[in-house]
């Protein structure tokens, strides 16, 4: 059951970055290296499953059967950052343990792993009721950061790293994704202007 | 002070008090009072929280309530602060006498999760049907799966006598 899935979504996957490369304008070892990271498995050798290729568990309960196959191409993301948000730093750090550890299973390239420094709101408020005003108490709510980035990951590799993360995200802790995603140059930019003729220009009226 | 002043330069011989006519301000609001037991004879039986100060949250002591409002950059804390307290005194009067310790309440995603240390006072039966109901109810009033972690204890786990 979960084999003929894993076919499918490696041959779309792969299908879906032989489509970008011819396309697209970029630079074609961004393909290739998203397509070597993703299993280990050679361009020869499409049809060979690695162990660590996708993580099905998870897929195959909340989608029974549900492969699409698509031809339009699948959208590369050069950077995808995630910024985890929390109060405590020790639920933090194990959870970028595990953030880590399940990238390198999937073989999801990882860039920088860091800290952002923690923000302290403070408020100073009276202590009593009705006066004292020289007498006041004062709390504050830290929040601790931690910035994940994957580098160079397809659309389809982020979809599904990013629903295993997120349904094992801890109580308490806030995530936010930003995606940068690569786009082809647009057709009107290919060549620069002081190329064309000028009989192009249209009259003033 | 004044009027004493005033006598003296008339030149009356008074008997002047050796204390002084002054306003003390108490020093009442000084001490925190906040979410402390005070130390008494020695023989009130104390939980690990009720034993920890406030100013240990974070250090020694965990959060009972866990959610996201109260981060940087999120919304909802007030809420969230008053779902916390209604299902605490909802949990509270549900199960009489049977708490040993603070409720904790954690969101993962949609789903509310109690979870709640119990004296076992009542027998299995009552405390499936009890804990089928709250969830039930809750589930229903907030409009969010609800889940209870039950745990049970023969007696209420002391940490000090104060």
């Amino acid at each position: 059951m979960a084999a003929p899935m894993v076919v499918g979504r490696n041959i779309r996957t792969f299908g879906r970055i032989f489509v970008g490369v011819s396309q697209s304008f970029l630079q074609g070892s961004i393909g290739l290296n998203s397509c070597r990271y993703h299993g280990r498995s050679t361009l020869c050798r499409p049809l060979q499953l690695p162990a660590t290729c996708l993580h099905t568990g998870t897929f195959s309960s909340s989608l029974p059967s549900s492969v699409i196959v698509t031809e339009e191409p699948d959208t590369l993301y050069q950077k995808v950052s995630l910024l985890v948000k929390g109060h405590d730093k020790a639920v933090l750090d194990s959870y970028e343990f595990f953030a880590i550890l399940a990238a390198k299973e999937l073989g999801v390239t990882l860039g920088k792993v860091f800290e952002p420094p923690k923000n302290i709101e403070r408020l100073t408020l009276l202590k009593s009721v009705h006066i004292f005003k020289k007498h006041r108490v004062q709390y504050e709510m830290r929040t601790h950061y931690r910035c994940i980035e994957l580098s160079r990951v397809t659309g389809s590799t982020a979809q599904v790293y990013l629903e295993y993360i997120q349904r094992n995200l801890p109580e308490g802790v806030a995530m936010e994704v930003t995606k940068t995603s690569m786009e082809k140059v647009p057709e009107h930019l290919h060549e620069p202007m002081w190329n064309d003729p000028p009989t192009e220009e249209k009259p003033s009226q | 002070m004044r009027t004493l002043i005033a006598l003296a330069r008339v030149g009356t011989p008074i008997c002047v008090n050796s204390g002084t006519r002054t306003l003390h301000a108490t020093a009442i609001c000084c001490k925190n009072r906040a979410a402390r037991i005070r130390v008494g004879k020695g023989d009130r039986p104390l939980t690990y929280e009720q034993a920890l100060h406030p100013h240990h949250i974070g250090h020694r002591k965990g959060w009972l309530s866990q959610h996201t409002g109260n981060l940087q950059g999120e919304a909802g804390a007030s809420d969230r602060t008053v779902e916390d307290m209604f299902v605490r005194r909802f949990i509270f009067g549900t199960f009489h006498n049977c708490l040993a310790n603070e409720v904790v309440i954690k969101r993962r995603g949609n789903m509310l999760v109690v979870c709640a240390l119990m004296v076992q006072k009542l027998p299995p039966q009552k405390f499936y049907f009890l804990i089928g109901y709250t969830e039930t109810l809750l589930s229903h009033f907030y409009k969010c799966p609800v889940k209870m972690e039950v745990q049970t204890l023969a007696d209420k786990a002391v940490y000090k006598y104060l």
